[in-house]
């Protein structure tokens, strides 16, 4: 039975009796507790967080009845036997050093929510107001720009259960703020590690590229030990404002024993660009919403997902294409390569909201199916309130053609090699969607990695 | 000096019989045209020469220096030297040109050896520039958007840098305007020499200006019904298969 | 090419008109065991029947309304207060001379009899609760098939009849499909004999006359192996204020090597809440093949299916629907694969007019280790006014390496440009709007029998009228 403990308030140091959120009888209890936040937090951070923590616990978890779950184990979501990631002397330098991007326009490195290390980013950056910083930092320095931007956009695809843990657990991820007119041409780079067992995380993100600006930012999220049980609960905002251009990466690499719930919301100004990639390799079961509100005319948002799901693994993938004003552009491009028991859910909308004329929009997800117990549902979708539009949507689900497969084969390549070729180039189309052939070179290595 | 010998060969697909009986030999640096109306068994010969999963032998032999390939799978008849250019080559979505072919001269080398990359384009770019292709073309996706003559070209190009002993080339000449067919014969004829056995299979004798064969044979209905010099190219320009139709089918040792 | 077919009473107006008919049975208003006893009394059923029935009222009262997909829209039904069984006159007439003069006229009116002298193998009209007329060519019922109302159907073929009743679609299927099992009345029963191929369609037409009542007609088609046999029917109701149901469940079993072809066109007035399901089971080399038409309405709710349990089963659904002001029509398709080197097909085309809603639901269901398996949707919607609406929602499921499946939908409209062009050709703006409607449903409506693809064009141009400006 849940508990709902009036005592358990945010400052308050957690007790036993604030642990139980979900347990039931039977079940051990999650050791999730609401004390993430510290007195050091201005105030109205840690009434939200406090706020965030009854809201977490008075809302259901997902039911299978849920047309926003639909397709979804929702087995994996019982939150029993976790608990936030605690200080870890583990060493992470030789695994940054080996994922680093060769040049980028600054770094941080978390580990279990913890900062540990942050490039100072070019003083010229600094000097034209870049701020690029832990949240912790910007709560003291940008409490007012935060106060106004974190997670201003309500959790549409079903996970509202999810997002206000997040709210109430957050304690760590990035603030970066990039004003107006300044460009940046390298990427940033943060990377959060977990370590330990039913360690779990709430990695947070949070851009704001003000008009005409340009920048770009890579996630990486990774388990130090490939098989233990976490779990992550992230979310990521991106408010790009008009004519800005943000180039958001997510390359997430939890253990093949992870739960992961990643909530994204990008919200896209007057002729501004966001792009908005995940890779998806780790974890048991993980769920990506992704919501991209054209909020302005003239915007465009490209959603692009790269997926290598393998063994008993299940991605989630909800999105939202919404059009609110005339003349946007949306384009998702998601592509699934399911090797042995794997599962794959693509459930995607595009909404022309009335009045939203002239918007263009697509969606297509394709999912290449390399076993035989491997399954794919998709669920594209489409609510069109507006007349003059170009919306299409495809799904199509298939394996390697014997043909292909043959050509490859009478060059000399042998089967497996043949086969991994053929299943780079079909998630190779996404990333040819990047302009940064540095940063689409740098990717290409992730996929190849989980190829081998 | 490497030889194949096809050997009393039955060949059926979806059940249907399509060559019957078929006798051919021939030898590394060599040129031999095989020609024959439609329906003949030209193709069919190619692609079970290749190992395509669909066409089953149903009788005789394909040897390679007396050995028999047909337990082989079709990138180890590669790796032995048998290349096939094919008719209609497959557009390969995402995977580009150049990493296409380091991975089949990487599956060339000894294991633990690695491709040398400066070599690879080195050589690629000389056999490019033989086969007047632009270089942004190794970036591109295998035939992914190309035309007829690219798809030929690029077939010629995976010739050039895999130096097999023995080309099939299935009806390279089809589809090509005669510039391009220019280009691809220029590229097949310096490529010809001791070290390659050339099978040109094709209906047409306009090929047979460009790369001029040693041997020509006819065939229809499953077999060779008849070889000779290169003239015999000639009088099949005009006279056409008609009159070869009726006629017993020969055995043809080259 | 007749210029016209008024058995197929596609224009709205002529569907809408009204002939005080007195039924002699009525089972009251509201839903209840003692209703489900007074039908089984007026039909004369056997025990099993009102078992059934009881049993399938209770599932009715346990369901929850599908309020998820079509909205609020469905609480507007007031079961209380509708009539769920409507007849008069005695038991189904063969000929048209025996059907009683009020009754008579509206089919006349509607042009039934006409159209059975001209190409019909065989007809059956449904007067509100009961047929009132059925019957079938001579040459066609020596040839061993047997085309009988639902009632006469369970009573007199049970060996066949309850083989396959309630199998294909189960009365827990939706909430629907239970009403209709508790309640049903009217439909066909049809069998068709190994080997036999009856070269003429056989059509039904459904007449909902009465007020506050709904119609729930049962129909079952079993193809042996072999048959082949092309279904259609017609519906029409005159326009009420209150809400009208009609909530049928259609069963098709088509036997090794059979092939079944269910052609609808459906114009029903907009009050009419049409909450149809359809089901066919596809066994070996057999075909199913669902051809569509839903204009009018108020809210339809269909998405005919095929479950292809037999090695090389095909299935297709053709689909056009036509929303107009008021009216949401929620279709689409399943197609559940159940064996081996399966195939199906669906295509789907809407058009919305004025605040018209039209929504496309699909579900394609391809199980693991099943081989050779191809499903291929298209769905296009066009949208005419800019307070049109479409939706697509279909869910795809695929296991396996050996399957492939294929969905793309688009949304678009008539482009300015177009109807300009035609305008410059002398076109009025409405005769250009609806010359590109037909365009854009062209390729599916010729798949219609030509006797109904004239009535389609024609009704397409009058839906068309008044939708600019």
């Amino acid at each position: 039975m849940a508990l709902i403990m009036p005592a358990c308030r945010p400052t308050s140091r957690p007790d036993a009796g604030c642990a139980t959120i979900m347990s039931t009888a039977t079940a051990p209890p999650s050791l999730l507790l609401p004390g993430a936040v510290r007195s050091e937090s201005p105030p109205w951070f840690q009434e939200l967080q406090a706020a965030a923590w009854a809201e977490f616990k008075s809302l259901p978890l997902p039911a299978r009845t849920d047309e926003t779950w639909r397709y979804s184990s929702l087995k994996a979501l019982s939150l029993d036997g976790y608990s936030t990631a605690s200080e870890t002397s583990a060493d992470v330098r030789d695994l940054v050093a080996e994922r680093a991007l060769r040049r980028r326009a600054g770094r941080m490195v978390f580990v279990n929510d913890r900062l540990t290390a942050i490039d100072d980013p070019d003083p010229s950056l600094k000097d034209r107001g870049v701020v690029f910083t832990s949240l912790e930092e910007a709560l003291g320095t940008h409490g007012e720009l935060l106060r106004k931007h974190f997670m201003s956009q309500p959790a549409r695809l079903g996970s509202q259960k999810f997002a206000a843990l997040h709210r109430a657990l957050v304690r760590a991820g990035t603030f970066l703020y990039v004003p107006q007119g300044v460009e940046l041409p390298q990427p940033f780079e943060v990377f959060h590690f977990v370590d330990g067992e039913n360690a779990s995380v709430f990695p947070h993100t949070l851009v704001i590229a003000e008009p005409l600006s340009k920048v770009a930012l890579v996630d990486h999220f990774i388990s130090l030990d490939a098989s233990a049980p976490g779990f992550a609960c992230g979310v990521n905002d991106l408010i790009v404002r008009d004519q800005a251009k943000l180039a958001y990466t997510s390359v997430q690499d939890w253990s093949q024993a992870f739960v992961s719930v990643q909530i994204n919301s990008t919200l896209v100004g007057r002729d501004a660009r966001a792009m908005n990639l995940a890779l998806n390799f780790g974890g048991r079961y993980s769920r990506l919403e992704s919501v991209s509100r054209l909020e302005a005319e003239g915007g465009r948002s490209d959603m692009l997902a790269v997926t290598v799901a393998g063994q008993d693994q299940e991605f989630d993938q909800r999105t939202h294409q919404d059009h609110l004003k005339p003349n946007t552009t949306s384009d998702l491009l998601y592509k699934n390569a399911l090797f042995d028991d794997a599962r794959t859910i693509f459930s995607g909308l595009i909404k022309v909201e009335p009045g939203a004329h002239r918007t263009d929009a697509y969606q297509k997800v394709r999912n290449l199916l390399l076993s035989e117990n491997a399954e794919a549902n998709s669920l594209p979708g489409l609510e069109i309130l507006a007349d003059d539009v170009r919306c299409t949507h495809g799904a199509t689900s298939g394996q390697i053609e014997e043909e292909e497969l043959f050509y490859l084969k009478s060059r000399g390549i042998p089967l497996p090699a043949a086969q991994r070729l053929i299943v780079r180039g079909f998630l190779n189309e996404v990333l040819d969607r990047l302009d940064n052939p540095e940063l689409q070179e740098h990717l290409r290595s992730e996929v190849d990695r989980h190829l081998l | 000096m490497s030889a194949i010998v096809i050997r009393d060969l039955f060949v059926s697909i979806h059940k249907q019989e399509i060559i019957r009986g078929l006798n051919l030999g021939f030898k590394q640096g060599e040129v031999h045209a095989i020609m024959g109306p439609n329906g003949s068994g030209k193709s069919t010969l190619a692609k079970v020469m290749s190992g395509h999963p669909d066409y089953e032998v149903t009788g005789g032999d394909i040897l390679l220096d007396g050995e028999s390939i047909l337990g082989l799978e079709p990138d180890e008849r590669s790796r032995r030297g048998i290349f096939m250019a094919f008719q209609y080559p497959m557009e390969i979505p995402g995977v580009s040109n150049a990493n296409f072919l380091r991975a089949a001269l990487q599956a060339r080398l000894p294991e633990g050896e690695e491709l040398e990359a400066t070599d690879f384009y080195r050589r690629l770019y000389e056999k490019m520039d033989l086969l007047e292709m632009r270089r942004e073309f190794t970036a591109r996706a295998v035939n992914e958007g190309f035309s007829g003559g690219e798809k030929k070209r690029n077939e010629i190009l995976q010739l050039a840098m895999l130096e097999p002993r023995f080309a099939v080339l299935d009806e390279t000449d089809s589809g090509l305007d005669i510039d391009a067919l220019r280009i691809v014969a220029h590229g097949v004829n310096t490529l010809r020499g001791p070290n390659l056995g050339v099978l040109l299979i094709t209906h047409y004798q306009r090929l047979l200006n460009y790369i001029i064969p040693d041997y020509v044979h006819v065939m229809s209905r499953g077999r060779i019904v008849r070889s000779g010099g290169k003239d015999l190219a000639l009088e099949l320009e005009a006279r056409g298969y008609d009159w070869l139709r009726a006629d017993e089918p020969q055995t043809v040792n080259a | 090419m007749s210029t016209s077919t008024p058995s197929l009473e596609l224009d709205r107006d002529i569907g809408n008109f009204f002939y005080d008919v007195k039924s002699t049975r009525d089972a009251g208003t509201g839903l209840t065991e003692k209703t489900i006893d007074y039908i089984v009394d007026a039909k004369a059923e056997p025990d099993w029947i009102r078992d059934f029935r009881k049993q399938a009222l209770r599932v009715f009262r346990d369901k929850p309304l599908p309020t998820s997909w079509a909205g609020d829209e469905l609480s507007a039904i007031d079961f209380d207060a509708i009539r769920y069984y409507l007849a008069s006159g005695g038991a189904t007439k063969r000929t048209w001379e025996e059907v009683p003069d009020d009754i008579k006229r509206t089919f006349e009116r509607l042009g039934i009899p006409e159209s059975e002298r001209k190409f019909l193998a065989g007809v059956e009209a449904q007067f509100d609760s009961e047929a009132v007329y059925s019957n079938i060519k001579k040459a066609v019922s020596d040839q061993g098939v047997i085309f009988v109302g639902s009632t006469e159907g369970l009573k007199n073929h049970p060996e066949i009849f309850r083989k396959w009743f309630g199998k294909v679609i189960p009365t827990g299927d939706n909430k629907f499909s239970a009403l209709n099992s508790a309640v049903f009345s009217g439909g066909s029963f049809i069998y068709v004999p190994p080997g036999v191929k009856v070269k003429h369609p056989l059509q039904a037409y459904f007449r909902i006359n009465a007020e506050n009542f709904g119609q729930f007609e049962r129909t079952l088609i079993i193809a042996d192996e072999g048959a082949e046999l092309m279904y259609m029917e017609g519906c029409t109701a005159p326009r009420f204020t209150t809400a009208t149901l009609h909530s049928a469940v259609v069963e098709l079993v088509a036997l090794k090597g059979a092939k079944i072809q269910y052609v609808t066109v459906q114009n029903w007035s907009p009050n009419v809440f049409n909450l149809v399901t359809k089901r066919g089971l596809a066994m070996e080399e057999a075909e199913i093949k669902w051809i569509d038409c839903n204009i009018g309405s108020r809210l339809t709710m269909k998405y005919p299916g095929v479950v292809l349990k037999g090695r090389k089963a095909r299935g297709e659904v053709i689909s056009i629907a036509l929303a107009n002001d008021g009216q949401h029509q929620d279709t689409g398709a399943k197609m559940v694969h159940a064996a081996d080197e399966t195939t199906s097909n669906i295509v789907s085309k809407s058009i919305s007019v004025g605040k018209g809603r039209a929504t496309y639901r699909g579900l394609v269901h391809v199980p693991k280790h099943l081989k050779g398996c191809k499903n291929n949707t298209e769905c296009d919607a066009l949208l005419i006014n800019s307070q049109s609406r479409t939706d697509t929602y279909p869910a795809i499921t695929v296991r396996g390496t050996g399957n492939s499946t294929q969905h793309e939908a688009s949304v678009s409209q008539i482009s300015a440009e177009q109807i300009f062009y035609m305008q410059q050709r002398g076109l009025s703006e409405g005769q250009a709007m609806s010359l590109a409607v037909n365009g854009f449903v062209n390729d599916l409506v010729r798949q219609f029998p030509m006797e109904y693809s004239v009535e389609l064009k024609r009704l397409i141009d009058l839906e068309m009228e008044g939708s600019v400006g």
